[in-house]
């Protein structure tokens, strides 16, 4: 390579140089070449001079009011999510509560409704049958229970 | 309290952690958001929406990874659908919303010690602003991470969701048109 060409590849090189994006091999090249050649010194400090001002803008400020504001709103915010995963939680731990209520329930049912020998009835098809409208019984209470609930709630929520 | 101290906390949604996450971030934050939009008014909504963005989602960050990317790339994702709902002449044009010809540049607090120096300074870094501030989205965004938040080529990458390439190519091109902008304006001569 002639030293015409050095120096033009090594200029061509400069912006990735000062902007510390240059990998290893070439970054040593340049820095040899830049050791040794006056020219592209110069050229280099010219670079310099943009990315040099770039690091010391001035940092602009946001208004104060906008932290406190910003930071009463997060904070809100997370609130809000940390009640939605505490619902959420309990919810699941209602619904696993009901199928064990359910589950439990059963056998009193039957004792109450046909006697605790029937609970070993062969008669597959009737015990699956009650056990199914008493689990729909059972989970329609539940249901109706929870909207009247979220009912009440949301317009406490409007009157709030 | 270290960064990662804080971020588990605020995983745990203590809003003290949140408050120094946000005292620490806050101007490098806001300082990206309007090289972005430019705008104060857009960027102290962006800002707003931010740490808001934050709060809902900090549960789904992964410790393992690196926090000032994932919370730089919430910020520019809610700038880009900013900008986008806006008029597409509003992302690459120059500084509007101000009738006075006032730039968001010359609004910059100006630095410098001395009276001489700090005319000097301001000069030069006012005529940089405007430089940074006329190039296109993609590159003023490369410019503002690399030599504003001192970011590495690989965390700008992970910010823009694109190739290390990308990146080097967009630097490149950035400071190159910075350069011309501001050879030209000072007679061929580049005096940043």
């Amino acid at each position: 390579m002639s030293r015409l060409d050095e120096h033009a590849e090594i200029r061509e090189q400069m912006p990735l140089f000062v902007a510390g994006a240059l990998e290893a091999d070439a970054l040593s090249r340049v820095a040899l070449h830049l050791a040794t050649c006056a020219d592209c010194s110069a050229e280099l400090e010219r670079w310099q001079l943009i990315t040099g001002g770039l690091r010391r803008l001035p940092t602009p400020q946001p208004p104060a009011a906008l932290f406190e504001r910003t930071r009463a709103l997060a904070v809100a915010r997370l609130a809000e999510h940390r009640d939605d995963r505490r619902n959420r939680t309990a919810l699941v731990l209602l619904i696993l509560f009901s199928w064990a209520v359910t589950l439990a329930g059963w056998p009193i049912f039957r004792l109450a409704t046909g006697g605790l020998l029937s609970l070993l009835d062969v008669n597959f098809r009737q015990t699956w049958l009650l056990f199914v409208v008493f689990s729909v019984g059972t989970w329609l209470a539940g249901g109706s229970a929870a909207v009247l609930l979220s009912l009440r709630r949301q317009r406490e929520g409007r009157l709030a | 309290m270290g960064v990662d101290a804080a971020i588990v906390k605020l995983r745990r949604g203590d809003p003290d952690a949140l408050a120094t996450l946000m005292a620490r971030y806050q101007n490098r934050i806001y300082r990206y958001l309007l090289r972005l939009v430019r705008q104060p008014a857009d960027a102290e909504d962006l800002f707003q929406q931010t740490w808001l963005r934050v709060a809902e989602k900090i549960r789904s960050f992964d410790t393992s990874r690196n926090f000032d990317a994932w919370l730089f790339t919430l910020a520019r994702n809610l700038a880009l659908d900013h900008l986008r709902r806006k008029r597409p002449t509003s992302l690459d044009g120059p500084s509007s919303g101000d009738s006075s010809g006032d730039t968001m540049a010359s609004r910059l607090p100006s630095p410098g010690p001395g009276p001489f120096e700090q005319l000097l300074a301001g000069e030069r870094a006012g005529r940089l602003a405007v430089a940074l501030e006329s190039l296109p989205l993609s590159y003023r965004e490369v410019v503002t991470l690399r030599f504003e938040e001192e970011m590495k080529i690989e965390e700008i990458a992970l910010v823009l969701a694109t190739p290390v390439a990308t990146v080097k190519s967009r630097l490149y091109r950035s400071l190159a048109q910075l350069r011309q902008i501001l050879g030209t304006s000072a007679g061929g001569e580049v005096r940043a």
